[in-house]
């Protein structure tokens, strides 16, 4: 069986296999970890940048939880100008495509930082969309359709070419519509979960931390993302929320994703990438499937007027 | 760093909830006193660093003080079952052969670095001079104290040694005796700070290694950072990466 098996298509972008790294976990993939397997990867998103520079939130910043974790690292990062100059947008891995993780507190600041990427050639830009919007009350951004809409708009507007993939939170009562607003907003690419939102509870120090959830806890919330969303959209999904394992990655891609995002379940797995890279390998074997890409949605429906099975 | 599984050679109950973890196996690369390893204890989500005690002869050592579920887990291993570490990670002890005259401070499980720093000082005709503290005599681990070494032990209820802190029996010894080249430290946040306040009172160097929750132990997630001095006034900085070692002078202390 050929590598071309696990070739996908993002928007514009082709990526050898359908396995990324997920933002807020690989800093700006300037960190070589031994133990992994770059070549099994298809694309790293850098940590979220922002317009200004964000020193991040004091400590706790992580509190492990039962089969998760909730962060609030608080976006700490050099801010656009400082990324750009320490030529932060690429991570210069042969074969690998860099996606440049942006979130801004205006559609103004977003449309700045686009044009700053786009004129530096990267690869694609994923959209942030889970800060809060400071015009709007501080309510984050994908908790609104409208919103999702124009700042997605705002970047698409700036350039018609780069592939831009828009990450949801699942914080809504209906994530379709916010998925739905991106899309028409112009992303080529959802990219559904982020975490969701949580509270720990020191009682010995008596504080609580607040933050976003992640790991194994939240892959059911992301599935279910991810069965509602591709019914209703053209655009592909990359699917990300508690994978730690092979079959996660799967069961991602049966319900409709076309590549998967691996976060916070890299930590304690430093073969995460390889178990995941051979189940896919395996179920298209043993199920006499031709490519990854005819696997995505196996087991969802298609519900949007004039909606089929992408056959790419 | 390395991600493997090495065998549990030994895991004895030293005292007072502490521990000692001797694994067999080596890493390709040689650890420095102050790194330490990351090591999965199921069924936690996240890992959980500790700082090497000894590395030699094929086997590594961890010194461990049971904190929490997952250590309580890792005191109920058994010899010859296998655990998935991950390390050497972060960085050592800066050594300088001008430096004879040495004074080592521990609180608790932060002299696991130091224990692994006296072995590589042991080849440099070093004198050193180690200040153990812990809450009570029961605290200490005097079975896995390495021999021709001058100690000086501290208690907080005085029930052995000096009653007192590490750092203010630091302080009289070198009042009485004189500053030393350099003061190398692991242990409670606390203490820390106290030796930091030493080295900026006596100007002598002093090296600390820092302590925090980890994700991801490697430099990628941010989530161990500490205040550390730059140009505007603070950063944040990653204990696992830029660490867990830094020199007290670099640290906002809080």
């Amino acid at each position: 069986m050929g590598i071309k098996t696990l070739e996908v298509k993002l928007g514009r972008i082709s990526l050898k296999t359908p396995i990324i790294i997920a933002s807020g976990i690989f800093s700006y993939g300037e960190i070589n970890l031994d133990y992994l397997d770059y070549k099994k990867l298809g694309a790293i998103t850098t940590k979220t940048i922002t317009f200004n520079p964000r020193k991040g939130n004091p400590q706790p910043r992580i509190w492990e939880t039962p089969s998760g974790m909730i962060n609030c690292i608080g976006l700490q990062n050099p801010g656009i100008k400082e990324f750009i100059n320490k030529k932060l947008y690429s991570i210069n891995i042969p074969g690998i495509k860099t996606i440049v993780s942006i979130s801004g507190e205006s559609t103004d600041e977003v449309k700045r930082m686009t044009e700053l990427l786009v004129k530096k050639g990267v690869d694609a830009i994923e959209l942030n969309l889970s800060c809060p919007n400071v015009n709007r009350e501080n309510i984050m951004v994908s908790q609104s359709p409208a919103d999702t809409y124009s700042f997605v708009k705002a970047v698409r507007d700036i350039d018609g070419n780069i592939t831009l993939i828009a990450k949801l939170s699942p914080n809504i009562t209906d994530i379709t519509e916010t998925a739905l607003a991106a899309e028409k907003g112009g992303a080529d690419v959802l990219n559904l979960i982020n975490t969701v939102k949580a509270v720990a509870v020191d009682i010995k120090k008596k504080r609580i931390i607040e933050g976003g959830l992640s790991g194994s806890a939240i892959k059911p919330i992301g599935l279910r993302a991810v069965f509602d969303v591709y019914k209703k959209v053209k655009i592909p999904i990359i699917g990300t929320g508690g994978i730690t394992t092979g079959q996660d990655a799967l069961e991602y891609i049966l319900m409709g994703a076309s590549a998967v995002g691996i976060g916070s379940g890299l930590f304690s797995n430093p073969y995460l990438i390889d178990k995941i890279y051979l189940s896919f390998l395996q179920f298209l074997k043993e199920n006499n499937i031709k490519k990854i890409s005819n696997a995505t949605g196996l087991l969802n429906e298609k519900k949007y007027k004039g909606a089929e099975k992408r056959e790419d | 760093m390395e991600a493997k599984r090495f065998k549990i050679r030994k895991n004895i109950y030293l005292t007072e909830k502490l521990y000692l973890l001797e694994l067999e196996g080596s890493f390709n690369q040689t650890p420095i006193p102050g790194q330490f390893v990351h090591i999965k204890i199921e069924p936690f989500f996240l890992r959980r660093p500790f700082s090497i005690a000894c590395y030699k002869d094929n086997s590594l050592k961890i010194l461990y003080r049971i904190a929490g579920r997952a250590t309580d887990i890792l005191a109920q291993k058994k010899e010859d079952e296998l655990l998935d570490v991950i390390g050497p990670l972060g960085n050592g002890f800066p050594v300088n052969e001008k430096w004879e005259n040495v004074y080592l401070a521990g609180g608790g499980t932060g002299i696991a670095p130091l224990l692994f720093l006296t072995e590589k000082l042991a080849n440099k005709n070093c004198n050193i001079t180690f200040f153990y503290g812990a809450r009570t005599s029961e605290c200490i681990a005097f079975n896995i104290l390495p021999y021709g070494i001058n100690y000086i032990f501290s208690t907080d209820d005085g029930s052995y040694g000096y009653k007192g802190l590490v750092g203010d029996i630091l302080k009289r010894y070198i009042r009485k005796n004189g500053v030393p080249d350099v003061i190398y430290s692991g242990g409670p946040y606390e203490m820390l700070k106290g030796i930091a306040e030493i080295s900026k009172g006596y100007k002598v160097p002093a090296f600390v290694s820092l302590e925090n929750r980890m994700a991801c132990g490697v430099g990628i997630c941010y989530g161990c950072v500490t205040k550390i001095k730059c140009k505007d006034e603070w950063e944040y900085k990653r204990v696992c990466k830029d660490g867990p070692v830094f020199n007290t002078e670099e640290v906002l202390w809080e």
